[in-house]
């Protein structure tokens, strides 16, 4: 069975790439366009990975991360955050709010896919891993 | 006690009476010297003269009195007395020797206030002495006696506090101050008299002037020591500083006001720079997504319209992220961490990832550097940046043959210099534009005629960045003959 992916991102044509570009190479994808949709979504169908932008309505990328980590069922799922906050020092922001990893908008579609899967266990990898 | 005394004349006595035994203590204790001061009666009767009026220092002065007043049977004295408030005074004191029961001696002091007298005649002595001397002087003088009275004011003194002419003359000097300060400075003067030492200007705490007119203003004052004939006294000169405070204030404000507008800013930056990003992360990553040929195959005249759209969303990307160090650069907003860095295998790295860049275009790509390791203190993020941008643009601007990097250390001043060039055999670059080389959006004859793409900030960015580590970046070129771009760091 296909690892689930779960993307919160508010942009559409954000979120339209990324789930195009990971169902393209087999994931499944859930969406939620704001911070609560995500959370209600990874507790009711715990995702395998969760790709997070920061800036989002209603509850925002560090909200959600403090939210998921805090709660024991959730904690182990890995948060990557993807994200135009790419100033100096934003990295090191993102890693120390609890987030597993960080990728910086915009992403170059040839090795997106590759970078996303390292967060993944092999097993669960469709291109670069195990099968 | 002497009770055979008849004491009807002491009570009636405008002057100060008091009856001592031989060890100082009071026996008696009239109206007048209540009012002059301020003890009653109760309290001084059964107390040791020196812990009344006997001001703190001088008690052998008093031991004095008394002690000649009982050999002379008589005698008379000047001295300064405290009341019970602080405040000093200056008093005449005649003495005398009365006698109680047979072998009852008694002593008996009259003293007279005679402040307003010896400061009049003080202050006549000074101004013959030194009126002319002072009016002389920039600041405002005002010289004062240990009873806190002005013995004389200089014009200056006169015209900061918008008193006449003489008329600051033989006042207290509280006069000068606001009311609520009158109280602790009275506490300060004789605390300063009893320890008397210079104080320069500005020293002090936040002081302000009284005018006439009762108005405030700030002032600095420094205060000298001195003795005359007559009296110690202290000098202080005074100066309005009400525009320096303004101007400091001023400042003050403009500084908060500047760092908001700086915190403003960074906020923006931080949004602009967001903002930007997200549309372009949709461009590059479906132009991608259609080059992956994941919706479906290109043929080749689609597929060369993608790369042309791909490499300037890519471009404005670099414009982008160099614009945004630009402006960080210029809001002094660039952290440095100077620290030994092995410049040799940086450089190394720096070649290593743009080789293939090289090769692909058929050139040469030399690294050349001494065999020892050069190990120089400088920002490693910072010096990487220059390189690559420097190696970068000599190997899009060569069409054939070679880009060469030296490096080396210069120890022969007298600070060891970091010295590296990168050389290329491109077409050069005429003496016009070598002059406006360096400054924002401009680019060399190349790029807009071969139509090789920089973002114009390149080297811009790269002087900002060699003047910030304390060195320097130029160029030497000329058409046809190739470029040298040169940068040299200083040791920190």
């Amino acid at each position: 069975m296909a690892a689930r992916i779960l993307i919160a991102e508010d942009h559409p044509a954000s979120l339209e790439l990324l789930r195009y570009l990971l169902a393209a190479n087999g994931y499944d994808i859930l969406s939620a366009e704001d911070g609560e949709a995500a959370l209600d979504l990874a507790r009711r169908d715990r995702p395998d990975l969760i790709i997070c932008d920061l800036q989002m309505p209603k509850k925002n990328g560090y909200e959600v991360v403090r939210q998921l980590k805090s709660e024991p069922v959730l904690a182990a799922i890995p948060v990557v955050a993807v994200t135009a906050f790419s100033m100096i020092g934003d990295r090191e922001q993102v890693l120390a709010a609890g987030f597993d990893g960080y990728l910086s908008k915009p992403i170059e579609p040839e090795q997106f896919v590759a970078l996303i899967e390292q967060y993944l266990p092999p097993s669960l990898r469709q291109q670069h891993g195990g099968q | 006690m002497p009770d055979q005394v008849d004491y009807r004349w002491i009570a009636d006595d405008p002057d100060a009476l008091m009856m001592l035994d031989h060890a100082g203590t009071v026996l008696e204790w009239n109206d007048g010297a209540e009012r002059m001061f301020g003890y009653s009666r109760t309290e001084a009767v059964g107390t040791r003269v020196h812990e009344l009026v006997t001001v703190p220092g001088s008690e052998a002065e008093q031991d004095h009195f008394i002690a000649e007043t009982t050999e002379r049977g008589r005698g008379t004295f000047e001295a300064l007395r405290r009341r019970n408030d602080g405040t000093l005074m200056y008093v005449v004191i005649s003495g005398k020797v009365g006698q109680g029961a047979p072998d009852e001696l008694y002593l008996l002091f009259s003293e007279k206030d005679v402040t307003q007298l010896k400061v009049q005649r003080d202050s006549k002595s000074l101004e013959s002495k030194f009126r002319e001397l002072l009016d002389s002087m920039p600041d405002g003088i005002v010289i004062v006696n240990p009873t806190g009275h002005i013995l004389i004011a200089n014009r200056q003194a006169e015209r900061l506090f918008g008193y006449d002419r003489d008329e600051l003359r033989a006042r207290p000097v509280e006069d000068l101050l606001p009311l609520r300060f009158r109280n602790a400075h009275k506490g300060h003067r004789s605390h300063y008299f009893s320890a008397p030492r210079t104080r320069a200007m500005g020293a002090g705490l936040e002081l302000y002037g009284l005018r006439k007119n009762g108005t405030e203003f700030p002032v600095e004052i420094s205060l000298s020591p001195l003795k005359t004939e007559e009296t110690p006294v202290v000098m202080s000169a005074i100066r309005d500083v009400s525009e320096r405070r303004g101007f400091e204030q001023a400042l003050q404000e403009k500084n908060l006001e500047l760092l908001a507008a700086n915190r403003a800013k960074d906020r923006f930056l931080a949004s602009m720079s967001h903002e930007l990003r997200t549309p372009l992360n949709a461009v590059i990553g479906f132009t991608g997504t259609l080059l992956m040929k994941l919706p479906g195959e290109l043929n080749s005249e689609q597929t060369r319209q993608l790369e042309i759209v791909r490499n300037n969303a890519r471009h404005l990307l670099a414009l982008i992220n160099d614009l945004l160090n630009l402006a960080k650069i210029e809001a002094g907003k660039v952290e440095l961490n100077f620290e030994p860095t092995d410049c040799g295998a940086l450089v190394g790295e720096i070649a290593a990832s743009l080789r293939p860049q090289a090769l692909s275009k058929g050139l040469e790509l030399i690294v050349a550097m001494p065999v020892e390791a050069i190990v120089f203190e400088t920002d490693r993020r910072a010096l990487s940046q220059i390189v690559i941008n420097l190696v970068g643009n000599a190997i899009k601007f060569t069409l054939h043959g070679s880009v060469r990097i030296d490096l080396a250390l210069d120890d022969s001043g007298e600070k060891c210099r970091f010295v590296l060039s990168v050389s290329d055999t491109g077409p050069g670059i005429g003496e016009q534009e070598l002059a406006s080389l360096f400054e924002a959006f401009v680019q060399g004859q190349a790029s807009r005629t071969k139509g090789v793409e920089g973002t114009g900030l390149g080297l811009h960015l790269s002087r900002k960045l060699a003047a910030l580590l304390g060195g320097e970046l130029s160029c030497t070129s000329a058409p046809g003959t190739g470029s040298v771009f040169t940068l040299t760091l200083p040791e920190p």
